[in-house]
């Protein structure tokens, strides 16, 4: 099935999971054994729309496509979280005249580019929206992961941090579940949410998730601003309950542990200086793997398709929800 | 002259529906019975299969007029009111100016009486343009006919501003109507907190936000000895916490449940269909179950559909630009048929009870009933014949409903407010 946008891992079958990293396997192969351009999208234009600031995804993003042969245009829009649905709309509309084939988005709000993709023929990519989804990231993790375990079913990650504004933890604990991990998530109690999933095991207590036997520890970027009200009362006894200490480190050094982290990393916080020079650290590979990722991305998706109706008014859209069959 | 033949009569009363002619003569039901004789110059119809019940009255509709013209005006808000069965309206002040004083009531109710073929009663503030600091000139209002005092949308954030507003309307015989909400809990998106708001990571608002306001108003209005109304529950434990204190039998406090909380759980959201976002929001299924035996077991005083419409520009947006609200009055009564009649959750005793009977007596006016002697104030029900909720079909300026295109069993016929037809569908069944 030809897919127009990715907007989400939840969405994602199995098969094109597969596919997409066995692809990525190929790009990475084509990136290491020659630095040239191939024509896969020659022709094609690749329009860049970032509401939030972003240096690596937003660049991870850029080569990829320049790479595969792809015109890239930066729309430059206001870094600001307050940007509503309705600039971001008319925004839409005027970008619809400059026919853009790809449209890679990052938002504050999530969902949004899911509207947006209703709005154009061009294939979206969410690159990011709020504490929704990070599509590409849970790829790129899956497929660092698998260069480690081609076979990783059964294996273990633990993702630590704040769960609860993270769109990395949900895309990469739904792919990697797709894909037979089992995952565990870490962090105080305020920013690990009860009503997770019910197939992710919760700890707010650290020796508590190591006793659980991850083989990956998945460390989130932990931020104070997000916080309107505090969720832990400072950074200091944040690094203290829930951060790789020099003395955790040599503990997961000694278990063999592989460690994770999307960046940009918070040095003193999540982990200390230490873990970026830790031998089993997966941090560089998971930024490299993303460009290959994100070809095999922009090379998968079918621009084009239908427009929406003329008159998207409420559309109840289709497998939205399930039918008015009620009480 | 209207003779309505071959009916089948319905009351709060009970549930079993009585058949007969009626006949109405100057608006007054004159003559109800078997085989009533044709009077020279009657308007018949023939209501064969179908029931005659008294006409719903909405206690919480927003009309969006002044200031929100683009989504309601009076004039389709209350055509939309016709075409559900509905001849009588609460509106609710958060209009722009908001209804918060003696100029902008009258200006309302004026504009009403030319606009409208209903009656259409208006709330007022209970602080100054809805900001939670000021106390509105409550008796102002009250000389033009205002009974209901709320500040709905939000909750009166001050418990002390609430009680004083309590301690002084309440000798005027007002009452509060209340929108229960922690504003620091709730958060600015409407949505529930939990297995949804996880999903698609969007900060949600927990039902403790709104159980905490329930109780707290009702204890305030305890302490003043006045009458509260809790408007729009959407939990469980909202239920119960009313129920607890109704149980007590110490204050005086009543409470409304609307069509979509009975209907909807956050899981209908989907992807992000900006038709299910209220506030307060869809909550569990857990919720909808008991908010079900809640109105059954007569926590819920009544019935009341939130009437909120919106743009379908403001409503295609991403969901947390989209604002709060679902539109009611075109959909509650054939989805409280064809959801809870037809499948003998409840009957129609109950839809005629809290959906005709006691909003009115909230609000202090006559309680129309189909007996001789009456004023008729009463609708046709075609349980028979379906309703499309197609653009054409709906009257009310925006459909922001998650009904939209959809078919359901039942459909409102006819309407009648005293000597004149407000709305006469084609029947389905052939006269003869």
């Amino acid at each position: 099935m030809a897919r127009k946008d990715l907007l989400d891992i939840a969405s994602l079958q199995r098969e094109e999971i597969e596919l997409l990293l066995d692809q990525s396997t190929a790009f990475k192969q084509l990136l290491i054994s020659s630095g040239k351009k191939v024509p896969v999208l020659e022709g094609k234009s690749v329009l860049m729309l970032f509401y939030e600031p972003s240096t690596r995804t937003h660049s991870s993003f850029e080569v990829a496509a320049k790479r595969l042969s792809a015109e890239v245009t930066n729309f430059n829009v206001a870094h600001s979280s307050i940007t509503k649905g309705e600039s971001v709309r008319e925004t839409i509309e005027t970008l619809q005249a400059m026919r853009t084939d790809y449209i890679v988005v990052r938002h504050s709000r999530s969902g949004l580019p899911g509207m947006i993709a209703r709005l154009t023929k061009a294939s979206v990519i969410n690159a990011g929206d709020g504490a929704h989804e990070h599509p590409t990231q849970a790829l790129l993790d899956a497929f660092t992961i698998k260069e480690k375990f081609a076979d990783p079913r059964g294996k273990r990650v633990l993702i630590i941090g704040d769960i609860l504004h993270s769109r990395v933890a949900r895309s990469t604990s739904t792919l990697l579940q797709k894909l037979g991990v089992e995952v565990a998530y870490l962090g105080p109690g305020s920013l690990v949410p009860r009503f997770g999933p019910a197939s992710i095991r919760r700890f707010t207590n650290y020796d508590e998730a190591m006793a659980w036997g991850p083989d990956f520890v998945y460390l989130l970027r932990v931020q104070m601003e997000r916080q309107d009200v505090q969720f832990f009362p400072t950074l200091r006894e944040y690094h203290r309950i829930y951060g790789i200490t020099n003395t955790r480190l040599e503990d997961i050094r000694q278990r063999g542990l592989y460690i994770m982290h999307p960046g940009p990393v918070n040095r003193g916080v999540e982990l200390c200086d230490a873990v970026m020079d830790y031998e089993r650290s997966l941090i560089n590979n998971q930024a490299e793997n993303g460009i290959a990722v994100r070809m095999a991305v922009l090379d998968w998706l079918t621009p084009g398709g239908d427009l929406p109706k003329p008159e998207p008014a409420y559309a109840t859209r289709s497998g939205a929800a399930p039918a008015l069959v009620m009480p | 002259m209207i003779l309505l033949q071959n009916t089948r009569i319905a009351s709060e009363n009970s549930p079993v529906l009585v058949e007969g002619d009626v006949l109405i003569v100057d608006g007054i039901i004159q003559q109800i019975g078997p085989g009533l004789a044709v009077p020279e110059g009657a308007r018949v119809i023939d209501a064969r299969g179908r029931i005659l019940m008294p006409a719903m009255f909405d206690a919480h509709v927003h009309f969006r007029a002044p200031g929100f013209e683009n989504k309601e005006t009076i004039t389709t808000g209350s055509e939309a009111a016709i075409n559900g069965g509905v001849t009588g309206v609460v509106m609710m002040p958060n209009t722009r100016p908001a209804i918060d004083s003696a100029a902008v009531v009258s200006t309302v109710l004026e504009s009403a009486k030319r606009k409208s073929r209903i009656p259409v009663y208006t709330s007022g503030c209970v602080t100054k343009d809805r900001e939670g600091k000021e106390l509105a000139e409550i008796d102002g209002m009250r000389l033009l006919g205002v009974t209901m005092l709320t500040d709905d949308g939000d909750t009166t954030g001050d418990p002390a501003v609430l009680l004083r507003a309590m301690q002084y309307a309440t000798e005027f015989g007002m009452f509060f109507a209340s929108h229960c909400e922690v504003p620091e809990l709730a958060g600015p998106r409407a949505l529930n907190e939990g297995v949804m708001s996880y999903r698609l990571g969007i900060k949600g608002s927990p039902a403790c936000a709104e159980e905490i306001i329930i109780d707290r108003d009702i204890r305030l209005a305890r302490a003043a000895g006045a009458h509260v109304h809790i408007q729009h529950v959407s939990s469980k434990m909202g239920m119960e916490t009313i129920k607890w204190w109704k149980s007590r039998g110490d204050v005086k406090v009543t409470a409304e449940v609307a069509p979509h909380h009975l209907l909807f759980t956050e899981e209908h959201i989907g992807d992000y269909d900006t038709n299910y976002k209220m506030n307060p929001p869809l909550r569990t299924q857990a919720d909808c179950d008991a908010l079900l035996e809640g109105l059954k077991e007569g926590v819920f005083d009544l019935i009341a559909t939130d009437h909120a419409p919106h743009t379908p520009f403001e409503k295609a947006q991403d969901f947390i630009s989209a604002p709060n609200g679902i539109t009611g009055l075109e959909t509650a009564l054939v989805s409280l048929y064809h959801f809870f009649v037809r499948p003998e959750k409840f009957g129609w005793d109950l839809v005629v009870k809290r959906y005709s009977a006691e909003p009115r007596r909230l609000m202090g006016l006559p309680v129309p009933t189909i007996e001789v002697g009456q004023p008729a104030e009463c609708l046709l029900f075609d349980t028979e014949a379906e309703t499309t909720f197609t653009k054409e079909f709906m009257k009310s300026k925006s459909q922001n409903t998650p009904f939209i295109n959809q078919t359901l069993q039942g459909r409102v016929d006819v309407v009648i407010l005293g000597s004149e037809i407000l709305l006469e569908r084609e029947a389905t069944v052939a006269i003869g």
